[in-house]
């Protein structure tokens, strides 16, 4: 239980080194500096990053800027995607740190959700977390909560704060004995190659036979191209939280474990390096 | 990095896809592998970065400021740089004038810090000015502090002195308070009895005016009858008449002796006694005592007395009880006191007794009454534990002669001008002078002082020890006892001072033979004699031939002394125990009077 704390907290603890530069085409008044910052996995973009706006605010007129986005090798960032999945789906084969292109002009409207303050980012936030325990529990849980606790729910994230978090969290985790797990799995797999955002569809934690599902297991039922081929040869990396779990962990485990706050257990399928 | 854990992980999987189906042990591989991943994931991506990205941040804080500082010169230079080298010359010269302004800001700067420094030594030298000061401020507190703790000490004792003070005076102030009440309470108390003693006094006033009234009406009455006794009245001056004759005889044969015989016993049938009377009178001539003795008394003496047989009048004297009763030497006048605190004058006239004056001043019953010789002051005790002196014309007390501690039970007249002797019953005898009103000398006896009487240098006791006693009156010593059947109730002396008749309780009077001091006794008896009280007064007459007491029964009996036999008895008139008989000297009256308030005049006729 020890190790499962402590999966849970460097899973909260999980960091990424990224530096920030201006994009080539901005008008500025002198020189802009890169900014360098160790994001945090399970946040936001948009919620960590009120440092970068300000410091490259300093070099820039004011009619200059406009709302602020990211990109990675021309790439448009989601910021309603944890940075974590941005990192893993984008450049977890890359040398660190992350290098990331600030843009303030020409925001991509097509691509990216704006967001103007943090409390967009806060009903995004919430609306996965109901959703996920609607999954989970028939949204049982969740609407027992009160105002406060989901307000304390956030504040854990927006502060940074494990244990605030995760005092309100642990009753989502919740399910009884006999069911063995959550009714339906919460979660999303990402593929670079695919034109579809992720995949999510209902899969239970148990199987019809009453054993456990793996993440091999649901995998085999969402992409089998994931999975090695008959010829041990490994075409795709299976990335959760910057770690590739072995294919025969449990998949309550692993939702109850490597989730993200928002409640949701985010796969991220990406090509093999080739080298 | 990545490159790195993925061949791990990969090596890793290829001895693990077929665990699943191995067993529990698998469970812990799973979860160790995550562990593991995620430690390494910590490392290359979270730890090995933290440091660095924090000194750049720093670093990039402090250029920032430092480019800050620098922008507002540079910023116009970095815009013209593109141009030529004039430009650049410009700058150049720009920068070297700014360098001689940031040289010259900096001495100024220098001199600013020696300024500093200067004023920062006089702040110092300040400071410790001003820790010194604080130094003695706080010694100086301090001893303040001490000063105060005294004062509040000092403070603490005067006002717990204060509280007993306030204290003391509230206790006094209550005093006085109750003080006060009192005193106007006896304040109260006295005007009160000043009121009621006012109103008794005005009682008594009224009274009086009214009894005088009543007598000057029936006075008035009696001279309207006066004219039918005109005939018998005539007489009395016939027999007047003839006693001046006998007065120049008597002159004659006494070698000029003055004696006034105002008394009829000239025309007395008893030449028996008128010629033992002349021996008598020749006796006494022979003593010098007796001489001093006639000048100090110009009352004349009679030469017998008669014997009295029947009533003349009797008269409610009195308001209360009569304890006393006394002629004066002129046998004219009549005293009586009683214990209604007067004492009233009768004039004796006419074989009757007619109320003269009323003396008031006793606040309580009189004892014994006595005459001056000269006849005009009349002496009296009583049992307000004073004596009291009247001038016969004046019904206020001349003088009240006060220091008995106990009721005054006799007073006389002693036989030097200006003394009189009091006996009490405080066991004292007192001899008062009274050019000064005080008393002079006390002689202290062992025993009740029922009477008194004087003779020459010499004062008579009688006591309740069944003892006289004789008392030299200049030194005030006892020189003689002699002793008494009972208590002694009542003494009298002989005109010629040579017999003293005693009355005593054992209802018998005894005569004593003072001349030789042979202590000569007869005794007198009677069959229903009866000594009513402890101040039955019994006289002897004025001629010594008779003995006379008033018995408890209300009867006078009248003994003779030659013979030592009873003369006669007069019964009837009294109903009450008798308390005193009074012999004119005269001889020629005897008045009785007794405790139910009657006095009775006897004579022969």
């Amino acid at each position: 239980m020890a190790d499962d704390k402590d999966v849970l907290r460097d899973v909260w603890f999980g960091r990424i080194p990224t530096c920030f530069t201006l994009n080539q085409d901005e008008v500025t008044e002198r020189e802009a500096e890169p900014y360098y910052l160790l994001l945090p996995r399970v946040s936001y973009l948009t919620l960590v990053t009120d440092k970068v706006k300000k410091h490259f605010h300093k070099v820039m007129r004011a009619e200059d800027v406009e709302e602020m986005w990211f990109e990675y090798e021309g790439t448009p960032l989601k910021w309603h995607y944890p940075i974590g999945v941005l990192f893993d789906l984008h450049a977890s084969n890359t040398v660190l740190p992350w290098s990331i292109i600030v843009h303030f002009k020409n925001f991509p409207d097509r691509d990216l959700l704006h967001c103007p303050s943090n409390s967009v980012i806060e009903a995004h936030f919430m609306s996965s977390i109901k959703e996920a325990d609607a999954l989970k529990h028939k949204s049982q849980v969740v609407n027992d909560m009160q105002k406060k606790d989901h307000k304390q729910l956030w504040m854990g994230l927006q502060n940074d704060k494990f244990d605030q978090f995760w005092a309100m969290n642990r009753k989502l985790m919740e399910y009884s004995t006999e069911d063995g797990g959550f009714r339906y799995i919460p979660f999303r797999i990402y593929q670079t190659t695919s034109d579809r955002p992720f995949i999510q569809k209902l899969f239970r934690p148990v199987s019809a036979d009453g054993s456990m599902h793996t993440l091999g297991d649901l995998l085999k039922e969402m992409d089998p191209t994931a999975l090695p081929n008959e010829g041990g040869q490994k075409r795709y990396q299976v990335v959760i939280h910057g770690i590739e779990p072995l294919l025969e962990t449990p998949l309550q485990w692993l939702s109850e474990h490597l989730s993200h706050p928002d409640n949701f257990l985010h796969i991220c399928i990406i090509p093999t390096p080739t080298d | 990095m990545a490159a790195v854990t993925n061949p791990a992980g990969v090596t890793e999987r290829s001895g693990r896809v077929s665990a699943p189906r191995g067993g529990g042990r698998s469970m812990e591989t799973w979860k160790r592998e995550i562990v593991r991943q995620l430690n390494h994931r910590d490392r290359n991506q979270h730890v090995m970065y933290q440091d660095l990205i924090r000194f750049y941040t720093q670093l990039l804080e402090k250029t920032s400021l430092a480019k800050g500082i620098l922008s507002c010169s540079k910023r116009r230079p970095s815009s013209d740089s593109s141009s030529s080298l004039s430009s650049l010359l410009h700058q150049n010269n720009q920068l070297k004038k700014t360098t001689g302004e940031l040289a010259y800001q900096v001495v100024e700067l220098q001199q600013q810090i020696k300024i500093k420094e200067c004023v920062l030594e006089e702040q110092h030298a300040r400071l410790s000015e001003g820790e010194r000061q604080w130094t003695g401020a706080f010694d100086a507190r301090q001893e303040l502090q001490e000063r105060v703790e005294q004062v509040r000490g000092q403070n603490e004792a005067l006002k717990a002195e204060y509280d007993a003070l306030l204290e003391r005076q509230s206790q006094a102030e209550t005093k006085l308070r109750e003080e006060k009440v009192r005193g106007g309470r006896l304040l109260e108390d006295m005007i009160h009895r000043k009121q009621h003693a006012a109103a008794s006094m005005n009682n008594r006033n009224e009274r009086r005016s009214r009894a005088r009234e009543a007598h000057l009406q029936r006075e008035l009455q009696t001279a309207a009858k006066s004219k039918v006794t005109i005939d018998s009245c005539s007489s009395t001056p016939t027999t007047r008449s003839t006693s001046p004759k006998i007065e120049k005889q008597n002159e004659s044969n006494e070698r000029g002796h003055a004696r006034l015989f105002r008394s009829a016993s000239a025309t007395s049938p008893k030449i028996l006694s008128s010629i033992r009377e002349l021996f008598h009178r020749k006796r006494r001539g022979h003593s010098v005592c007796s001489l001093v003795e006639d000048l100090n008394s110009p009352a004349a003496l009679c030469l017998s007395a008669r014997v009295p047989a029947r009533a003349r009048q009797v008269l409610e004297a009195h308001e209360q009880g009569i304890n006393a009763v006394r002629f004066s030497s002129s046998s004219d006048l009549l005293a009586t006191g009683g214990t209604d605190r007067v004492i009233k004058l009768w004039e004796v006239r006419a074989g009757g007794l007619t109320h003269r004056v009323t003396l008031d001043g006793s606040t309580e019953g009189i004892t014994c009454i006595d005459f001056d010789p000269g006849g005009s002051r009349i002496l009296a005790s009583s049992y307000d534990k004073s004596a009291l002196l009247w001038r016969l014309d004046d019904s206020v007390p001349k003088l009240t002669l006060t220091g008995h501690s106990r009721k005054v039970t006799a007073a006389r007249f002693s036989t030097l001008p200006h003394q009189v002797v009091t006996g009490s019953a405080d066991r004292t005898i007192r001899l008062w002078d009274l050019h000064r009103a005080a008393c002079v000398q006390v002689a202290d006896v062992a025993s009740f002082c029922s009477d008194l009487v004087c003779s020459e240098n010499c004062i008579i006791s009688g006591h309740y020890d069944c003892k006289i006693r004789v008392w030299d009156s200049r030194t005030v010593s006892c020189v003689q006892e002699l002793p008494a059947q009972g208590k002694v109730t009542s003494l009298d002396i002989s005109s010629d001072h040579r017999q003293l008749l005693s009355c005593c309780r054992d209802d018998c009077l005894q005569l004593v033979e003072l001349r030789w001091q042979s202590n000569d006794r007869m005794c007198f008896r009677a069959d229903g004699f009866k000594c009513g009280s402890d101040s039955t007064k019994a006289v002897i007459s004025p001629d010594g031939c008779f003995l006379a007491a008033g018995s408890a029964d209300g009867v006078v009996y009248i003994w003779n002394v030659s013979t030592g036999n009873l003369e006669t008895c007069l019964p009837d008139k009294h109903s009450s125990s008798i308390s005193a008989v009074a012999w004119s000297l005269s001889g020629e009256y005897v008045v009785s009077v007794d405790k139910s308030r009657l006095a009775v005049l006897w004579s022969d006729i």
